[in-house]
């Protein structure tokens, strides 16, 4: 049952991403640690408990944005599926290369993100909070990095099935 | 039936997880969903953990930041004891006012839609995601928090209760989209409305027809006509007013008045809908 020990990892990463969010004073910019999880289970995880691990640090960050809508769950899913899907041309076991997928994945869910907010509201304002993209994908790439080690002592092991959802 | 379930069980299972989320969301759209008991727990118990956190980081800046004001504290306090005493005259003055609008409200038979005393509250994070701007506090429906409470500073207006769970609440930012607030220019009383950009810096401004009275830096506050917030609250100063060739609007923004983004200490409204009070028939006019 590894992936409740990734979900209390989100919860507890989740709670201080919130407080330090709020103490650097970042208007848009967030650290997504939530996303280094789930491209961390993409990675390394069999399917089924990482697809769980997944949906888990979804739902969370679902909770702590204060208007629960099953974006978010949808998205750490979707996320997983398309990390595991690049993790067949890109070998995103090591550090520097899970860096480099946390990157990716960051952008691809920010942009995710505002689509599909833009695609339920009248509002057109929301590509605005794009603008604070660049450095949410610096700091959580940073963030993924630096708890490399933590992941690692939850799933030590290498992904064991080839393909995508096999 | 049951081979292929079993063959298919992990791309079942993933489809499953994918698919019951995104229908959640296409069908329920942008409302949001009232918290369940999972969802209090969660927030349970990651209140706790904020706040020794930011008891502990502020406490640690407070210490830093102690030191540094001890140079240049002496004339800090010469210039602080001026300042007092002028405000202190300022202070006489307005109480000498305030006590003449209440004769004066007395005489004309209004009553004053006052309310509660306000529940001060602490910042204790910023949701993860920038699509809802939105921050926590450390009071929630345990201190008698409710949603739809209006918040603010001494400053002016920081937004409104969306959930409140256990010892925390969440309070939906200005800045976020979903905001909207009817406002009033203060010195030519021009109404519009103020919503989000999604920024997290401004406001947009909107519904003020192109030939009312509203220049660069004229205060805009709340109407009171939203049904949120009290009348008369700052919200913030208006800029870049611009009146286009063709349409019936003008446009600007809006400067927000607080600092949204360095609150550490919010005051909440004890009131969930601020209707004017109505006037005894005897005293009316």
């Amino acid at each position: 049952m590894k992936f409740l020990g990734f979900s209390a990892l989100a919860l507890l990463l989740l709670s201080v991403e919130e407080v330090l969010v709020k103490t650097f004073s970042f208007e848009v910019t967030r650290i997504d640690v939530g996303l280094a999880i789930v491209v961390y289970v993409a990675t390394r995880g069999t399917t089924i408990e990482g697809a769980l691990s997944a949906f888990s640090v979804g739902y969370l960050l679902d909770v702590f944005t204060s208007k629960p809508t099953g974006l978010y769950p949808f998205l750490a899913v979707l996320t997983f599926v398309l990390v595991r899907l690049v993790a067949q041309v890109v070998d995103g076991r090591s550090r520097a290369s899970y860096g480099l997928l946390v990157a990716g994945a960051t952008a691809g869910h920010a942009v995710l993100a505002m689509f599909f907010t833009w695609l339920t509201s009248s509002d057109e304002v929301h590509v605005l909070s794009l603008s604070g993209v660049p450095l949410q994908t610096f700091l959580t790439t940073a963030a993924g990095v630096a708890l490399w080690p933590l992941f690692r002592k939850i799933e030590p092991g290498e992904r064991p099935d080839p393909g995508v959802l096999s | 039936m049951f081979k292929f379930l079993s063959r298919f069980r992990e791309p079942l299972i993933v489809g499953a997880l994918l698919l019951v989320p995104l229908l959640t969301y296409l069908t329920k759209g942008h409302r949001g969903r009232e918290p369940n008991t999972f969802d209090r727990l969660v927030l349970r118990l990651s209140s706790p953990v904020q706040g020794v956190l930011t008891w502990g980081l502020e406490g640690v800046a407070a210490s830093a930041a102690g030191y540094v004001a001890l140079r240049g504290a002496h004339e800090d306090a010469a210039s602080c004891r001026s300042e007092l005493a002028h405000k202190n005259e300022e202070l006489n003055a307005l109480n000498e006012a305030k006590a003449e609008n209440a004769r004066l409200k007395t005489m004309l038979g209004y009553v004053d839609g006052t309310h509660d005393q306000e529940i001060v509250a602490r910042v204790i994070g910023l949701n993860p995601s920038s699509q809802y701007l939105s921050m926590r506090i450390d009071r929630g429906e345990d201190q008698g928090v409710r949603v739809g409470m209006p918040v603010v500073t001494p400053d002016g207006v920081v937004g409104q209760v969306v959930r409140a769970v256990g010892s925390s609440a969440d309070v939906l930012l200005l800045t976020d989209p979903a905001s909207r607030i009817g406002g009033v220019v203060q010195r030519s009383r021009v109404r519009g409305s103020v919503t989000g950009a999604g920024d997290g810096r401004k406001l947009a401004l909107n519904l003020v027809r192109r030939e009312d009275d509203l220049v660069d830096g004229d205060a805009i506050v709340t109407a009171g006509s939203d049904g949120v917030f009290p009348r008369g609250l700052l919200v913030g100063t208006a800029k870049s007013i611009a009146r286009p060739a063709v349409g019936m609007f003008l446009t600007g923004v809006v400067v927000p008045a607080v600092d949204l983004s360095r609150l550490e200490e919010v005051l909440i409204i004890p009131v969930t809908m601020a209707a004017p009070v109505v006037p005894a028939k005897d005293g009316a006019r």
